[in-house]
């Protein structure tokens, strides 16, 4: 099955003229609706799951790719801010991965646009990430024999950084949304008068749309800057870190997330944000490039008024005028969004790690 | 200039063979396996053989990195800070700890969490006086040896942007840095500069003088007759003045002295590890990652087949505090160093290099007695004088660069 995309251009004029937000058609936009089945190969998924979970990918060995993404969250941080490598912070509220093989762009500010493989590399040896050297990864990998089986086994031979770097992305396909209502059709009477809001009325389909409930492109939706990005120096460290190895001008006075400007180095596109897939939001509280809203009803409030305050501020963000039981519809339309926890071991790798590298045996006789 | 060089160590190595009984094919051997920079101490060469031990004289200051007591205070804290490192557990002194001869008392260093190192921590003591830094000389000054030691992937894991970024999150650095090198905020590179200053002040001169060179100095006293007599056999039968030699009791230049790869490396997951990922580190072919089973030294560096298992002379000041010893470790004890040289560069068990073909033809048995054997030892300890000791510095505490009230504005004015 294909996205169902209606691009339904011709009714952009019959639009215009009204208030953009309050007269927002569904059919303007790619609708949303299930997402597209993926070909996902076992033996790598399998392999990358186990490489997901193993701590042993960063530099010392002390976080995983699920310290930040963790699967009871969503696959995103339970922290408004993630918490980084150790010794230093985060500046970011680390996304949901659940779905994001869907994805044409990755990260809050759009730097990354090709693949998941180029995501995984970026994520790993990020010295505020995981601050992983992958030939030590590659060695770490090649020592442990359970990975020199099911390297093996998948196919691509010899453990290498390289086949590290596609088995891990294999794997997040797997991390797709399941029975959701919003999918399987059980959707309450509230959470069917909240798409019908969604669609018309509150204006979210005009980001949030195809899909995946997103455009994939970076609006400034005025959300408040977390002040513990700068007043906490163990996350600031990062965010200046993060902007000077950018490129970001004046990096040392930044006092706000610069967002897409990092991608364009415009004034235009300061503070904004890519729009999140809103798939699992149930889980992937708290919400917003910073985790500064708390609740999805929060999240709600937060685009009843309008948006937060920025000269930058999108033109689609209004006052909705939504009513209390608008409200609660919407926020109920936003959870059939959600299907089960991905948190079984179909999805979590709940076996043990060795707690040492066994030796390679006859070592002097044997080939490196 | 090279050309020049080359000769003279030709010619040291001729007459280091000659002196040591050696049949003269092999100083071709020698000369041409070692086309290196000496120092210019070094050349200074009695015509009769190496140049002999000389006292220690004043460190060499590069002319682009003055010593002031505001930046050698500021390397000395550098030295000491974890925050300069990946993740701000691992800083110099870590691997380099006061109490074990600032160096690391086992026989690879302890490298960054989650790994270990695969050769042994040099000390700091007496580092400035060599034109090169680490055990194949890859680093050419203290800045470049800082720089690689915090970046390498198995000993501080830091990169430059992170450093950088919590040095000027510590008002105290930022005071400092502005002081000393006149920058607004700290630059990483000039975090290098304030390491090897202090490293240049940590010398076995002054009150940490060492017996041997007050002897040399002319006070007869300061080392006992055993130690003479040891001295003797260093100068003469055991032949170790073809190398420790001058006033660095050391040529500077690189040797394959005979020993063994350490067995940690069969016997160690960790180990086996970095053995490998040093492979790539350093420069390996397809071919030699696969096949190599010990430390290639100095050929990592030269890419030449005779430069395999070849590393530095290692200085002999202050080893009293400094053990094990050999780029690998493998011995922990002077008298086990004594004992390998006294077979013509075995240990106990008769294992030697993995490369015999570029094993030194200086190195063969030496038919020390007992008491010889003794008496050297003895020698070795005139190498070392009072222990260096130093109290570590408090950690400078982080704190926001903006008060709330700054934030606020900010927000205001978006």
């Amino acid at each position: 099955m294909g996205a169902r995309v209606t691009t339904g251009r011709t009714l952009l004029a019959a639009v215009m003229g009204f208030g953009v937000a309050l007269s927002a058609q569904a059919a303007e936009y790619p609708d949303i609706g299930p997402l597209p089945q993926l070909k996902i190969d076992k033996a790598k998924a399998e392999l990358g799951k186990r490489l997901f979970f193993d701590k042993r990918l960063s530099g010392d060995a002390a976080v995983s790719c699920a310290t930040c993404h963790v699967p009871e969250k969503g696959y995103a941080s339970e922290e408004a801010l993630s918490p980084g490598y150790p010794g230093n912070g985060h500046f970011r509220n680390a996304s949901s991965l659940v779905n994001v093989a869907h994805r044409k762009v990755w990260n809050w500010d759009g730097r990354i646009g090709t693949n998941l493989n180029d995501m995984t590399r970026e994520m790993l040896t990020e010295d505020y990430t995981m601050n992983m050297d992958m030939r030590i990864m590659q060695e770490r990998v090649k020592q442990d024999p359970l990975y020199v089986k099911m390297f093996k086994d998948a196919g691509y031979g010899e453990p290498s950084n390289g086949s590290v770097r596609k088995a891990i992305p294999e794997y997040l396909k797997t991390l797709t949304s399941a029975n959701a209502p919003f999918d399987t059709g059980k959707m309450s009477a509230s959470a069917k008068r909240g798409m019908k809001l969604f669609k018309g009325k509150a204006g979210c389909i005009q980001c949030h749309n195809g899909p995946m409930m997103t455009d994939q492109k970076a609006h400034n939706t005025g959300v408040p800057e977390n002040f513990d990005v700068f007043m906490d120096p163990m996350n600031h460290q990062a965010f200046i870190a993060f902007t000077m190895f950018q490129g970001i001008p004046n990096y040392m006075n930044l006092k706000r997330d610069p967002g897409y400007f990092n991608v364009t180095l415009l004034n235009e596109d300061m503070g904004k944000f890519l729009t999140p897939s809103l798939r699992e939001v149930k889980y992937s509280a708290p919400y917003m490039h910073n985790g500064m809203i708390k609740t999805l009803a929060g999240v709600v409030d937060f685009y009843n008024q309008g948006g937060g305050k920025d000269s930058n501020k999108s033109k689609l963000l209004k006052p909705l005028k939504l009513s209390g039981k608008e409200k609660k519809d919407l926020v109920a339309f936003l959870e059939a969004l959600s299907g089960d926890k991905l948190t079984s071991d179909k999805h979590v790798w709940k076996q043990p790690y060795p707690s040492e590298y066994e030796a390679i045996a006859n070592w002097t006789e044997v080939r490196n | 200039m090279h050309l020049k060089k080359i000769t003279l160590s030709l010619v040291a190595a001729a007459v280091a063979t000659v002196f040591a009984g050696c049949q003269a094919t092999a100083a071709k051997h020698e000369g041409a396996a070692a086309p290196t920079k000496m120092a210019s101490a070094q050349m200074a060469m009695t015509p009769s053989g190496p140049p002999p031990l000389a006292p220690l004289g004043d460190a060499p200051i590069p002319p682009d990195n003055k010593l002031t007591p505001a930046k050698v205070e500021l390397g000395k804290l550098l030295f000491f800070d974890p925050r300069v490192g990946g993740d701000a557990s691992t800083g110099c002194s870590t691997c380099h700890e006061p109490e074990q001869g600032w160096a690391w008392a086992e026989d690879f260093s302890r490298g960054y969490p989650g790994t270990v190192h695969w050769r042994n921590s040099q000390s700091i003591i007496n580092s400035a006086y060599f034109p090169r830094q680490f055990w194949a000389g890859s680093a050419s000054s203290n800045e470049k040896q800082a720089k690689s030691a915090a970046k390498g992937g198995v000993a501080g894991n830091g990169e430059d942007d992170i450093m950088e970024a919590r040095l000027a999150l510590i008002p105290e650095y930022r005071k400092r840095f502005k002081e000393v090198f006149g920058t607004e905020w700290p630059i990483i590179d000039d975090v290098w500069h304030a390491i090897a200053a202090f490293e240049r002040t940590m010398n076995t001169t002054g009150e940490h003088e060492v017996p041997l060179d007050k002897y040399l100095k002319g006070d007869k006293g300061a080392l006992s007759e055993e130690q003479v007599r040891g001295m003797a056999l260093f100068n003469g039968k055991a032949g170790c003045i073809n190398c420790h030699n001058g006033e660095l009791t050391s040529d500077t230049d690189y040797h394959n002295i005979g020993v063994p790869p350490n067995k940690r490396w069969e016997e160690d997951g960790l180990a086996q590890i970095t053995f490998r990922f040093e492979q790539y580190a350093k420069g390996q072919t397809e071919e030699g990652y696969r096949n190599a089973k010990s430390d290639w030294g100095f050929y990592y560096r030269s890419k030449n087949k005779w430069d395999k298992g070849k590393f530095r002379t290692a200085p002999l000041r202050y080893i009293a505090y400094t053990a094990p010893y050999m780029h690998n470790g493998v011995f922990y004890t002077l008298e086990e160093v004594v004992d390998f040289y006294n077979r013509g560069g075995f240990d106990e068990e008769g294992r030697t290099t993995l490369f015999p073909e570029t094993k030194s033809s200086l190195i063969k048995p030496l038919g020390l007695s007992d008491q010889e054997k003794e008496d050297l030892v003895a020698f070795l300890e005139a190498f070392s004088g009072p222990e260096i000791e130093m109290e570590k510095p408090e950690q400078p505490p982080y704190a926001p660069l903006f008060t709330m009230a700054d934030l606020k504005a900010a927000q205001e004015a978006k």
